[in-house]
């Protein structure tokens, strides 16, 4: 399979702080990809990077094999469709923004009915096609810029948290536009989500942002704070970690490796701590637990486990977890 | 104060009976002005957008330079235009001087900086987000430019008014390249000065207050055209 954006030692700052820091990153093509993180994690930014309407200070982009050195030209424009968190509609109906899509795109005029049309239909805006854009309500706006973004048929479509501000009945048809676009037509789909599990639910892959930076790890129990001597300091509590990095200032412990039990136990295990069980929420198949021990952890055990444990809300409980489980960066 | 309501009322007689001589020395100078605020336009604003979208070295200076321009009195411009269309000067050859056309120079020269920074204070103003999905949507520099003038075409219409009312009150240099020739080149803000000296206060006074219409009548556009106005 081939890469739709390869990313090399990406490097880019807003006023002198580090936004992005990639050192590597592939997307595949034809995949529905979820860019997860908090906000101010660089979702927004990456996402801009991709649409080449930023640049970065650093590094090197390829766009389905080919390097982008400056800025990108026409055929390449019209391989990536880009929708901001809230869209912008020029002045006017919804189908005059499909059309100066279009005509900026270079596409032949005796195609714009045909174009038009399909993109209308595949977001079910047909019927807002002579709306004046001022007049849309924000589930309607953001299907419309959706409209608007594949209209000339990219192959990518990025997508800056699309589900936000949302009612049940637009993130449904959003749900489905963004399967559909991803499954029928398999173009290449990464959206932004702050909502872990959403993202999950929809898309094929995940990557994680935290602080501007990628991660292998789940983004559960991240914590921010500095690292000496194998011990990683939270301003709350202390964490064991192995890693002897020293310009790393957070860590990612996987809620799966985490134990809990309701005394301490005797293990070779360097992280234990004793809080209260605040939250017991399903999650997929797994039941996620958030239990307070100065710093917030989350920790998934099964449902049978659940069980077992006769967990009950505020009840005290130890977890552990090994030094090895916690990852730097 | 006889005197001086003798003249007003001279004065309105004057523009009601529709005389020749004032409406002559009237529509010169809405000529003139118009020409040279079309002119101005279609080189400031583009030039306006086109320094608002980009970053470049010297840019800041160029700022300068304009904010410069545009508090320089017109008699200074005026100056160097002579200079330059005299017969001895470097462009007399031209033939242009004390003729319409030199007013026009000078007051395109005059009023562009005044529209160019009213052009990049009209796209600092417009959607943040307009620039951006412009770029997404594929725009090339000179589509960019057309679509933002276009999207900011109330503001851009709004230079052109200033414009307009910027030349058409002009006098210091209309004086010294037009030579106030009667019929020719004899614009309000001349002939005011003129009839005045020459002592015919009411012909002066009904061009001033003619002015003064065509002003509030420029107001008036410019308040309309603001939709932020009640």
């Amino acid at each position: 399979m081939t890469n739709a954006y390869q990313l090399t030692g990406i490097k880019l700052s807003y006023q002198q702080q580090l936004a992005l820091d990639i050192p590597e990153l592939n997307i595949p093509s034809g995949k529905s990809i979820a860019l997860l993180g908090e906000n101010g994690a660089g979702k927004s930014t990456l996402l801009k990077l991709l649409a080449f309407t930023t640049k970065a200070d650093q590094g090197v982009m390829t766009l389905f094999g080919q390097v982008i050195s400056s800025s990108i030209n026409t055929v390449q424009r019209q391989k990536i469709g880009f929708v901001e968190q809230h869209p912008y509609l020029l002045p006017g109906s919804v189908e005059s923004n499909l059309k100066l899509a279009l005509k900026l795109q270079g596409v032949p005029t005796e195609k714009h009915g045909q174009f038009i049309q399909h993109a209308l239909e595949h977001t079910q805006t047909t019927h807002l096609a002579q709306k004046d854009s001022n007049t849309l309500s924000g589930g309607e706006l953001k299907r419309v810029a959706i409209a608007r973004a594949i209209v000339y048929q990219p192959d990518i479509l990025l997508l800056d948290e699309p589900f936000s501000h949302l009612d049940q009945r637009h993130l449904k048809l959003l749900e489905e536009l963004i399967l559909s676009l991803s499954q029928q037509d398999n173009k290449t789909i990464i959206f932004s989500s702050h909502d872990r599990l959403q993202g999950i639910a929809i898309a094929d892959e995940t990557i994680n942002l935290v602080a501007g930076k990628t991660t292998e790890s789940p983004l559960l129990n991240v914590f921010h704070g500095s690292l000496s001597q194998h011990v990683f300091d939270t301003g709350k509590i202390q964490i064991h970690a192995t890693s002897t990095l020293t310009d790393a200032h957070h860590i990612a412990i996987n809620p799966q490796e985490i134990i809990i039990s309701a005394q301490p136990l005797q293990s070779s295990m360097r992280n234990s701590f004793t809080g209260r069980l605040i939250l017991i929420a399903e999650e997929e198949e797994s039941v996620r637990l958030t239990i307070d021990c100065g710093e917030r952890f989350h920790v998934l055990i099964s449902p049978e486990s659940l069980n077992n444990l006769n967990l009950s809300l505020r009840m005290s409980i130890c977890l552990s977890f090994k030094s090895t489980a916690v990852t730097v960066f | 104060m006889n005197y001086f309501a003798e003249s007003l009322s001279s004065a309105f007689k004057l523009i009601i009976s529709f005389d020749p001589d004032i409406y002559q020395v009237v529509f010169t100078s809405v000529l003139i002005s118009i020409t040279a605020a079309i002119i101005a336009a279609s080189l400031a604003i583009p030039a306006g957008v086109s320094m608002a979208l980009n970053s470049f070295r010297g840019k800041g200076f160029i700022q300068h330079i304009l904010n410069t321009l545009m508090a320089m009195p017109t008699v200074v411009i005026g100056l160097l235009l002579y200079g330059l269309f005299s017969r001895l000067g470097p462009l007399g050859h031209w033939g242009i001087l004390y003729t319409p056309t030199a007013i026009i120079i000078a007051e395109a020269i005059l009023i562009f900086p005044i529209m160019m920074n009213l052009a990049i204070t009209a796209v600092r103003s417009a959607d943040p987000r307009l620039v951006p999905t412009l770029v997404s949507l594929g725009a090339k520099p000179t589509s960019m430019i057309v679509h933002v003038i276009r999207t900011t075409r109330l503001a851009m219409l709004a230079a052109l008014v200033t414009g307009f009312g910027r030349a058409i009150g002009e006098v210091g240099a209309a004086m010294m390249l037009g030579g106030n020739i009667e019929g020719f080149t004899r614009t309000m803000t001349t002939a005011i000065a003129l009839e005045t000296s020459k002592g015919e206060f009411e012909l002066g006074l009904a061009l001033g207050i003619l002015l003064l219409i065509i002003a509030f009548a420029l107001n008036f556009i410019l308040s309309w055209l603001n939709p932020n106005n009640d």
